[in-house]
């Protein structure tokens, strides 16, 4: 039976701030983005992209690596440190790690990024402590404020965030199949590897997934870390705007990150489609 | 009795002052500029003037902010009052301020529009703003270097490319995208090595043809670039200045004092302006053609330009260059203070080595040309 109209129309109401809010706020700007995307002076144009490839397209590539290589260090990271808690057998190890591993989750990308310039800056905190502990000379320091500086920031910033999804998918696995494999022999590596990654890896993906969507839009980091050539899209737009008042190709430039994030979603997507379909 | 009461009350009146008026000051810049006045020129103005009160208003730093006024003034054409009555704005935004006809031409009415003689109070990148604008003081961006690590500076653009050769790593700026430093480094690259004529680049007219004169000075630059170290922003080259990392980069000159100032930067650290010269600007006061009080703001600027507080205020508190000729300045100021802003660059080596940035459409080639050329 069809509810009554007023009941309709009172769903359609209840549902059109949310509605509203979304169209105006979020599907309006990116429209406005993605057909500014386009335009020059009012004409359509591909030059935008034009522009993009000719001036950023190494800048394009280098987001592509750090944001990827980032989130397979995450990724390896988030299961090592949700696996020693789900299989760890020192109890205060574990209460350790659980209450240490989560810090950084409420710090700030500025703040992270404003830490890690003088702690990896080759006279900065991390080299002054290697060379107080005989590690290396003066003379062997180098400074890590350049990719590998964007790397650490991002892997230290967000490895707790999939490491807390991925303990809690770990923690409501049946804690049956791993006794048995314990009871088999199966060393615990094997069973994180072979039993438990398994049954946890589409939460893994996901945490991995918004890892990799949040890193593409970080500015702060590469602003405070490596602004240099070549750097993230994300400080390339914020110049093409601070610099040049140049809309179209900062547009242009989103648009190609947004393309990026979605194909990481569209791998995903039609992984767990496979997976429904087994 | 009547008479009596007739009379106190025409005295009362007699006696009561000029209403009040409230003063607006608008500023583009850091909150410093917007405390300067708040503590500094405002209370100052208040005293001279009983009963009036000024309210600064900050819009935010660099040409962001300008272009925030600019917007503000254009909205409020058709008004019969602008709701400002002073402006301090970036050079850059005096020329399409005065397209539209937003402005005053008021400097030959003050009493301190005599004080200043130099270019930069009548060209502003190229537009003509002779009468429109009172300097509020100059930036300048010059060589920091560590005499430790460099006993003998290199004192021209093409020297520093040279020590920059011999000692790889030692010389560091901020490339483009990391604050002005490392821009106004690149801009007296092309004044020194571009093939066109620096001039043209500072005064115009723009012509396209002049873009092309920049290749080879561009393929020398990513040459250098090589043998330099790129810095995270202008406070990240004085940062790795005072680890010790680098052992020269380009810097503001105020940041460079008051870094030293406050222990930042070690206080034998020095500065030197390379020839053929490295670019710095001025923020201008400005008053809006329809200033609701005009006549107050003119007084508020005179007082803001007189050799007292571009001594007091300017050279002393924030280590910026007086915005009206340095030598009506120096009489105010005690020895140290001159010598500690004058000793590493030298009154002289200002006039001959502190250039303007080129102007807009120009910055604009130079700075793609750099990305297109020297940084893919």
């Amino acid at each position: 039976m069809r509810p009554p109209m007023s009941q309709r129309l009172l769903a359609l109401a209840l549902v059109l701030p949310a509605l509203l809010t979304i169209l105006l706020f979020f599907v309006a700007p990116l429209g406005a983005s993605v057909t500014g995307a386009f335009s020059l002076d009012g004409d359509f144009t591909l030059s935008n992209f034009g522009k993009s490839f000719e001036l950023y397209s190494s800048d394009i590539l280098f987001t592509l690596c750090i944001a990827g290589l980032s989130t397979g260090v995450i990724g390896a990271l988030a299961v090592s440190i949700g696996g020693y808690l789900t299989l760890g057998e020192n109890p205060l190890a574990v209460a350790v790690l659980r209450w240490l591993y989560r810090w950084p989750l409420f710090i700030p990308f500025i703040v992270v990024g404003q830490i890690l310039r003088t702690f990896l800056a080759r006279n900065g905190l991390m080299n002054n402590i290697l060379i107080a502990g005989g590690l290396l000379t003066p003379l062997q320091t180098t400074s890590f404020l350049d990719w590998r500086g964007i790397v650490i920031a991002f892997v230290w910033k967000q490895t707790p965030f999939v490491a807390l999804l991925v303990a809690g998918a770990m923690a409501s696995v049946d804690r049956g199949t791993l006794e048995a494999a314990r009871n088999l022999g199966a060393s615990r590596l094997r069973i994180l590897l072979e039993i438990l990654l398994p049954q946890v890896y589409t939460t893994l993906a996901v945490g991995l997934i918004l890892s990799f969507v949040t890193m593409m839009s970080v500015l702060s980091v590469p602003l405070m870390i490596n602004a240099q050539s070549p750097t993230m899209l994300t400080a390339d737009i914020a110049f093409r705007i601070n610099a040049y008042g140049d809309y179209g190709v900062a547009n242009a430039l989103g648009l190609i990150s947004l393309l990026m994030t979605a194909g990481a979603a569209a791998i995903y997507l039609r992984h767990a489609a496979r997976e429904r379909a087994r | 009795m009547k008479i009596a009461l007739k009379a106190v009350l025409m005295l009362g009146a007699m006696s009561l002052p000029a209403p009040a008026a409230e003063l607006t000051v608008i500023t583009a810049g850091d909150q410093n500029m917007v405390d300067y006045v708040n503590q500094y020129l405002g209370p100052m103005f208040e005293k001279e003037n009983p009963g009036d009160t000024v309210r600064a208003v900050g819009t935010g730093p660099g040409d962001a902010g300008s272009q925030k006024i600019l917007e503000r003034f254009e909205a409020q054409k058709g008004n019969d009052s602008f709701d400002t009555d002073v402006a301090v704005v970036h050079e850059k935004f005096v020329g399409p301020m005065l397209k539209e006809s937003l402005l005053k031409d008021y400097r030959r009415d003050i009493p301190t529009g005599d004080l200043v003689t130099s270019d930069k109070a009548r060209m502003a990148l190229g537009t003509d703003v002779d009468g429109y604008v009172m300097p509020m003081f100059s930036s300048q961006t010059a060589i920091a270097y560590n005499p430790d690590l460099v006993p003998n500076p290199p004192k021209t653009y093409a020297e520093i490319a040279d020590w920059a050769k011999e000692h790889p790593g030692q010389f560091g700026y901020n490339g483009i995208k990391g604050g002005a430093s490392g821009v106004s480094f690149v801009m007296g690259w092309i004044y020194a090595f571009g093939e066109g004529d620096a001039k043209t680049l500072m005064n115009g007219p723009f012509e396209e043809s002049e873009t092309r004169k920049w290749d080879k000075a561009l393929a020398s630059l990513k040459d250098f670039n090589t043998s330099a170290t790129l810095t995270p922003g202008n406070a990240g080259t004085l940062d790795m200045l005072s680890r010790g990392e680098i052992a020269m980069g380009p810097v503001w000159v105020d940041m460079f004092y008051s870094w030293q100032a406050d222990g930042k930067l070690p206080p034998g650290f020095k500065l030197v302006l390379p020839a053929p010269g490295m670019p710095g600007q001025p923020m201008h006061y400005v008053i809006p053609a329809k200033a609701a009080h005009p006549d107050l703001a003119e007084k508020f600027v005179a007082l803001a330009t007189s050799p007292k507080v571009q001594a007091e205020g300017i050279v002393k508190r924030f280590n910026w260059y007086p915005g009206i000729d340095a030598d009506k300045v120096k009489a105010e100021l005690d020895e140290k203070t001159w010598n500690k802003l004058f000793i590493d660059v030298t009154p002289e080596d200002l006039a001959r080595n502190g250039k303007p940035f080129p102007i807009a459409p120009y910055n604009n080639a130079i700075l793609e040309a750099y990305e297109r050329q020297v940084a893919n």
